[in-house]
């Protein structure tokens, strides 16, 4: 009780009145209180800086060694046979005490969004207005708190990020981005409409299409950003929810249902389109003739060597099947799909850390995402193009695995993510 | 004036130069110099072209120490705005023999800027613009696109520069706030913003609503949008940042843009940010655009532009010219260092550089269609920005992050930090030490 009191009434700008009728309300979870959201009945402290940043104020007499906490000190004196004596938690009520930072800019200056232990604002304090004077050398990043440079230096650099697409980067960053846009994120919320769209059609007339992909259950929703040597021990409850739902013949026939009406819907765009038709044959019908274009570009293309050729056909097969993804989309999302995530479902998606905004989330976007049918899903048939763009798409990453093979994620990937964000720190 | 050319290899050049010494001396004295050159070139074998051999010949990153495509080039363009025909007819024919958009870098850049100097020549830039635009537009998809940027991202940080710098202040600006509008105006396919998003749903004790509108520039095709925003969406749903997706497209241009359009609302922060988009406003209307993003009350604007004078020199077609050849040239040896020698990504990247040279270089200014591509530096837009804004400086610890995002490349790359004296503001991505993308961020 003591030192802190004293430091208490020293500070100025100290609110040493309970905070009342704060405007963030606890929230509704027993555990714990969401960061920076106090009690309305707890005592304000406001600290000083220096009391913030001092780590270790108790000291022992013999030694010097100094402790964050009283306790701590008491425990080493016994260490010296020295009396120690552990202070008991008094019987009478004590009021919660929660900290404000000193910092007047600070978010959590203001009492409403005071933290609730004194750790906490310590370590805020530091983390976030203390002079950075530690510097990681490979990545430029930069700390206040020694220990958390020394923890962030044992790992810079020896992180490897594992896309489920199967490719690897060294760099947190570029796999971050390269996660927004893979067609491994894309395909599993397919997937995950596909077996939604199980329940809703009827006819059973769906011929299975040899599906290469398989049930797959364990990329969607990937943490993501977990590097791989750390291994994923949150299963998802949903992983096995799907699972049950009957696994890869219904996930075939979904798909393949999905299929036989984009197939119609391919016929229809090539008979109408000039999407199909050679670019390169484009620009030679729109130029018009005339005295002054005897002279042949490469990049118009029509005495182009062989060599040349062939780079733009590469890159014109990837035209047909955008068109195919476009005349997907425009069918699938003719099939009306209901919400699969209904309230008890969608629940289990979540993991046991995740807030209530990212369980709100899941559910409102369940019921927009579960309505439009991701066209991209269509990325599982360029297996079937010859020139395997699936794998070109990926294999540009120095070291990317070959990804190709689709059968390869028929296997139950161990290291299942599960999606709270929280999760995301690593 | 009637030109015909046929498509000949590029190794006969020499062949032609002797039946040609005795006219005009000037350009004999050039075909001497291109001659030794071009035989030099051509006598090294094709598959050599990358960096490590030529800069072991010459210590220079491409086309050796000879320049052979610059020269002519420039040549042409005195020609040209000399209207010398029959020496532009020389050098237009001579280029073409020497010119491949497959060789080395001399005899790309030689390719394309022919290219355009004959758009020039005979006035007709403006079609062969359409022409290459509507080529491009039709074999671009959304993979292809995304193929493209992602790959330039991975070897090159001419993008990936801004993207940290502007996501840094953004981030910084709009802190502690809870409802967040990002109006993006950019040419990057929304690559910015993963990393965006995962900074607002790990940083923050409370993450924030994120509503992204994106301004579609001329040449983005639709379709492309489309699918990147159903990515975003699906991206934000993952990291749990509540998120709503708009495309704004079907302007003429960006000055069309109202509050009421954008769909700014009252309670939100507002965040403007533009990666190459300025450049694409007539250069008559950059004040009223910078009036109007003022008038859209942010907090932060952040702005990118590639480090380039095309704009104050536009009626001066030598001067245009030179500055033109200059960036690019810069720019296509980055390509070539950057990216492997068989990259179809970069043969990409060097055919848009190409319809930009065109529409530099042999467009009229009417056209608008948010397609100008006329570049200003730094300092440039700064004084322009200046009337509406003031200058935000980088913290320090974006300016670590950026330090740290170029570690990550090839060397070559460093940042350079703005002198604040004569008004300049920004960093500045530098390239064997030429400034070559500026990035900026600024407030009411």
């Amino acid at each position: 009780m003591g030192a802190e009191e004293a430091l208490t009434s020293s500070c100025n700008g100290s609110v040493e009145n309970p905070v009342g009728g704060s405007s963030n309300p606890p929230a509704q979870k027993k555990k714990r209180n969401l960061p920076g959201t106090p009690d309305p009945e707890a005592e304000v402290i406001a600290l000083s800086p220096k009391t913030l940043m001092a780590t270790n104020r108790f000291l022992c007499e013999i030694c010097g060694k100094g402790f964050q906490r009283d306790q701590n000190l008491q425990l080493h004196r016994r260490g010296h046979n020295l009396p120690w004596k552990l202070k008991q938690r008094t019987n009478k009520e004590v009021r919660k005490r929660v900290y404000v930072c000193p910092e007047k800019t600070c978010v959590h200056h203001h009492p409403s969004r005071a933290l609730g232990d004194l750790t906490g604002i310590k370590k805020h304090f530091c983390r976030k207005h203390g002079e950075k004077k530690w510097k990681c050398e490979k990545c430029s990043k930069r700390y206040a708190v020694q220990s958390d440079w020394k923890a962030h230096s044992k790992t810079c650099g020896t992180k490897e990020y594992k896309c489920d697409c199967g490719t690897i980067f060294s760099r947190r960053d570029s796999f971050i981005t390269h996660r927004a846009f893979c067609d491994a994120l894309a395909e599993e919320t397919a997937r995950v409409n596909a077996v939604s769209s199980i329940s809703n059609l009827t006819s059973g007339n769906y011929h299975l299409m040899g599906n290469p992909l398989g049930p797959n259950m364990a990329q969607h929703f990937s943490s993501i950003f977990k590097p791989i040597s750390s291994n994923d021990h949150l299963t998802r409850q949903g992983h096995s929810l799907w699972m049950s739902q009957g696994g890869a013949p219904h996930f075939s026939e979904a798909m393949a249902g999905n299929n036989i009406q984009e197939i119609h819907q391919l016929g229809s765009v090539t008979s109408s389109g000039s999407i199909f038709r050679d670019p390169l044959a484009v620009p030679c019908s729109n130029t018009p003739p005339s005295d002054h274009y005897q002279f042949n570009w490469p990049v118009f293309g029509n005495k182009i060597s062989s060599n040349i050729a062939h780079e733009e056909l590469t890159s014109t097969l990837a035209l047909p099947l955008s068109n195919v993804k476009e005349a997907a989309a425009a069918a699938s999302q003719l099939v009306s799909v209901p919400s699969l995530y209904s309230t008890p479902q969608q629940k289990s998606h979540q993991t046991a850390s995740a807030n209530m905004s990212a369980t709100a989330l899941l559910q409102k976007a369940a019921q927009i995402g579960a309505t439009s049918t991701d066209p991209s899903f269509l990325g599982s048939f360029k297996v079937q193009d010859g020139n395997n763009k699936f794998c070109g798409l990926y294999g540009s990453s120095p070291i990317s695995t070959n990804p190709a093979s689709d059968m390869e994620k028929i296997k139950k990937r161990s290291n299942s993510h599960s999606k709270s964000a929280s999760n995301v720190l690593c | 004036m009637r030109f015909e050319f046929s498509r000949g290899s590029s190794q006969r050049g020499d062949r032609f130069f002797p039946s040609h010494q005795q006219s005009n001396d000037q350009v004999a004295a050039i075909d001497m110099q291109s001659n030794s050159s071009a035989t030099t070139n051509k006598n090294q074998p094709q598959t050599s072209h990358t960096s490590t051999s030529r800069s072991s010949d010459s210590g220079e990153a491409c086309g050796g120490g000879n320049k052979w495509a610059s020269k002519l080039l420039s040549e042409c363009a005195r020609a040209i705005s000399e209207k010398d025909s029959s020496k532009i007819h020389h050098l237009l024919w001579m280029l073409n023999e020497l010119a491949s958009p497959y060789g080395d870098c001399d005899q790309k850049l030689a390719s394309y800027f022919l290219q355009a100097l004959f758009c020039k020549a005979t006035d007709s830039g403006q079609r062969c613009f359409k022409t290459l635009a509507t080529v491009a537009e039709k074999s671009h998809s959304f993979d292809s696109a995304r193929k493209l940027i992602l790959k330039f991202q991975e070897v090159s940080p001419w993008t990936t520069f801004g993207h940290v710098a502007s996501n840094g202040a953004i981030l910084e600006a709009l802190d502690g706030e809870s409802k967040l509008h990002i109006i993006d105006i950019s040419n990057t396919f929304c690559t910015q913003w993963p990393t965006l998003l995962e900074a607002l749903a790990t940083r923050n004790d409370e993450t924030p609503r994120l509503k992204l509108t994106v301004v579609v520039t001329a040449g983005i095709v639709k379709s492309v949008m489309k699918e990147v925003g159903q990515r975003m969406e699906k991206f934000a749903r993952l990291m749990g940042v509540p998120f709503e997706f708009n495309v704004i497209s079907g302007l003429n241009h960006i000055g069309e843009l109202t509050k009421e359009g954008l769909g700014v609302r009252e309670d939100e922060a507002v965040a403007i940010n533009c990666v190459g988009a300025l450049r694409r406003v007539e250069v008559d209307e950059r004040s009223s655009v910078i009036q109007l993003l003022r008038s859209l009350s942010p907090r932060v604007v952040t702005i990118v532009e590639e480090e380039a004078d095309f704009s104050s020199s536009r009626y001066d077609f030598v001067r245009c010219f030179e500055e033109c050849l200059r960036f690019y040239t810069l720019y296509f040896e980055m390509l070539e260092e950057s990216f492997v020698p068989t990259s179809n990504e970069r043969l990409m990247l060097e055919r848009e550089s190409s319809r930009n040279i065109v529409r530099v270089l042999a467009c009229d200014e009417e056209n608008g269609g948010g397609e100008c591509e006329r570049r200003e530096r730094g300092i440039h837009w700064s004084g322009r920005l200046r009337e509406a804004f003031s200058p935000v400086g980088f913290s320090d610890d974006v300016v670590d992050d950026v330090r740290a995002l170029l570690k990550r490349y090839k060397s070559g790359w460093a940042l350079v930090l703005a002198q604040g004296d004569n008004h300049e503001s920004g960093i500045y991505l530098t390239w064997k030490e030429e400034p070559v993308v500026w990035a900026s961020a600024w407030k009411p």
